[in-house]
């Protein structure tokens, strides 16, 4: 059984396509990247997951259930960290996790909890003084409540500083070992990348691309990325590597040469900028970023769209 | 209950606002305020009926100012949750739209009631100790129909404030039904009463004018309160010949309680939040 299964889900608001004829197949237990730029859709895709919205068309179910017509069994087994929500100004954090812990009907510590997002100090402090960080973190240990089947993030790092965002993944982490599934939605490549098993990227409400981490890697090309910094680079013709049939790109910038090559045709491509005379003093190779193929899937018209580190 | 944990956070949540506070002092003082006024002189004493009997208290402070309060207190319930995004927080919980607007009416009534209550009862006690001469009973079961009268004002606040998708609009329609109810209503119904001691209604209507005023007054939850409340000060509530409009009276009143959030579910079911 899949922990959420989108078959065919077009959502409209008046004339805005907000989702079109979405298909996507979540499987149980493992953390999965929800990607696309800010409007892409990302937030509307799960909040009809959560029956915050409907369906124009196409059916969405999760743990079994449908998502509409079933909503509070999904959302007893579903904890959620949702986007542009707000907290009680007048409730302390520990209210608010009773609250959470009140709604599923279970047993857990407030206070453990809170511990665990990184609010040990803040338990009894009333919420409306609290920086967007910690609201976030809040909202984390409201949405662990209970220990859900499905954890679902969105946008979860925003707000959180580079800690923070770390401290998030470990926890993802941590809920996946336990068996939970994480959607886990974002902007930002980077968050993905390194606690994702699997990614889907959406794009002006369409998925344009769904694979593991390391399928992205291939379908990139697999290419390497070669940083040569040389001791003559004025005596240097960048044609020389770019003669080379596996080479696709080379720039020289000062003394140092880039080149996107196959990653098989590293050594060629020393061996030729050696053999030209100039000089090697030192190079390291990369592997093209996936950030870059990231970029790729959601520029739009070949315009890039801005990306925070 | 899933209402029941909506309507205690919403309880909790009230109770601090300083909106809130503030009205229980304004309670406080007024009611304080009317028995001053109708102190009695050297020597004598006043019951407490006699206040609650009072112009001043029934027909000016309760019925005039409770709707009004109670529709302030509760217009943002839903929609300031909605316009805010707490509601997202509140509905990732496994809560139905049902349980988050009967919990919002149960649970700010509640809230309601406590400003009542303490507004009511605390000069009362005071006063009691002095010239007031103090009759447990009406001065309680008036209190509990006066928080009656906020929750169905409460009611009325909420099924708006689930009904629309913004603050505005909720604040629109509000205070067009505080109108409605208070100035209007009676800005209708007293030239009406003139007019028909001398003539009849139109033909086509079954009534006579008599019943058309009564109509009029029972419609109106604030009328409905007054019929009520006279009935229970005068011992008469259920009995004797106003029986049957006594009992139109709490009906109307119960049907204001679960008609507008109902109504106002109906659409909120159907909104995307």
């Amino acid at each position: 059984m899949a922990a959420i299964d989108i078959e065919g889900v077009t959502k409209r608001f008046g004339d805005v396509t907000a989702v079109n004829d979405l298909d996507l197949t979540v499987p149980e237990g493992e953390a999965f990247g929800f990607l696309g730029p800010n409007g892409a859709g990302k937030s509307t895709t799960i909040n009809m997951v959560l029956d915050f919205v409907r369906p124009t068309t196409g059916t969405v179910s999760v743990l079994g259930h449908d998502a509409q017509r079933h909503s509070l069994m999904v959302r007893r087994r579903t904890g959620v960290l949702p986007e542009g929500f707000d907290v009680y100004d007048r409730l302390t954090a520990r209210q608010h996790v009773e609250f959470a812990i009140d709604s599923k009907e279970v047993d857990d510590d407030p206070v453990a909890l809170l511990e665990r997002v990184g609010l040990p100090d803040a338990v009894d402090r009333k919420a409306g003084g609290f920086s967007t960080g910690m609201r976030q973190r809040l909202a984390l240990a409201m949405a662990l409540v209970g220990q859900p089947d499905l954890l679902i993030l969105d946008e979860p790092s925003s707000g959180l500083d580079p800690g923070g965002a770390k401290e998030m993944r470990e926890i993802v982490r941590e809920e996946v070992d336990r068996g939970a599934t994480v959607f886990f939605s974002s902007h930002i490549l980077g968050q993905v990348e390194a606690v994702c098993d699997q990614v889907a990227i959406l794009r002006n409400g369409e998925l344009v691309a769904q694979d593991t981490v390391e399928g992205l890697r291939e379908a990139a090309g697999g290419e390497a990325r070669l940083v040569v910094t040389l001791r003559e680079p004025s005596a240097f013709d960048v044609g020389t590597v770019l003669a080379l049939p596996e080479v696709s790109e080379a720039t020289l910038d000062g003394d140092t040469l880039t080149v996107a090559c196959a990653d098989g045709a590293k050594t060629e491509v020393i061996a030729a900028v050696e053999d030209s005379g100039v000089g090697v003093s030192d190079f390291e190779t990369a592997e093209e970023s996936l950030e870059e193929l990231f970029l790729e899937y959601t520029a739009d018209d070949g315009e890039a769209m801005e990306v925070e580190p | 209950m899933s209402w029941e944990v909506v309507a205690r956070k919403d309880f909790q949540d009230s109770v601090r606002s300083r909106w809130l506070q503030g009205l229980t002092v304004l309670f406080v003082v007024l009611v304080a305020g009317v028995i001053w006024v109708l102190r009695p002189g050297p020597g004598e004493t006043v019951s407490s009926n006699q206040v609650l009997n009072s112009l001043l208290l029934k027909d000016a402070l309760v019925t005039t100012l409770v709707p009004l309060i109670a529709l302030v207190v509760a217009y943002n319930a839903v929609v300031g949750e909605r316009e805010s995004g707490s509601l997202k927080l509140l509905l990732s919980l496994p809560h139905s739209r049902a349980d988050v607007v009967a919990g919002k009416v149960i649970g700010r009534s509640a809230a309601f009631g406590v400003a009542v209550f303490v507004g009511f009862l605390l000069p009362a006690l005071a006063l009691a100790l002095g010239p007031l001469q103090f009759e447990v009973g009406s001065f309680v079961g008036f209190t509990l129909l006066t928080a009656l009268l906020g929750a169905v004002f409460v009611a009325i606040a909420v099924g708006a404030s689930a009904a629309v998708p913004s603050n505005t609009l909720a604040i629109g329609i509000t205070v067009g039904l505080y109108f409605l109810f208070v100035p209007l209503w009676g800005a209708v119904q007293l030239p009406l009463q003139f007019y028909f001691q001398v003539s009849s209604p139109p033909a086509w209507l079954p009534l006579t004018g008599q019943e058309v005023i009564r109509l009029l007054r029972l419609i109106n939850p604030t009328g409905a309160f007054k019929i009520v409340t006279n009935a229970y000060l005068g011992s008469t509530l259920f009995a004797g010949d106003g029986a049957r409009l006594h009992v139109g009276a709490t009906a109307m009143l119960l049907a204001w309680l679960l008609a507008p959030p109902l109504f106002g579910l109906w659409r909120f079911d159907r909104a995307d939040l």
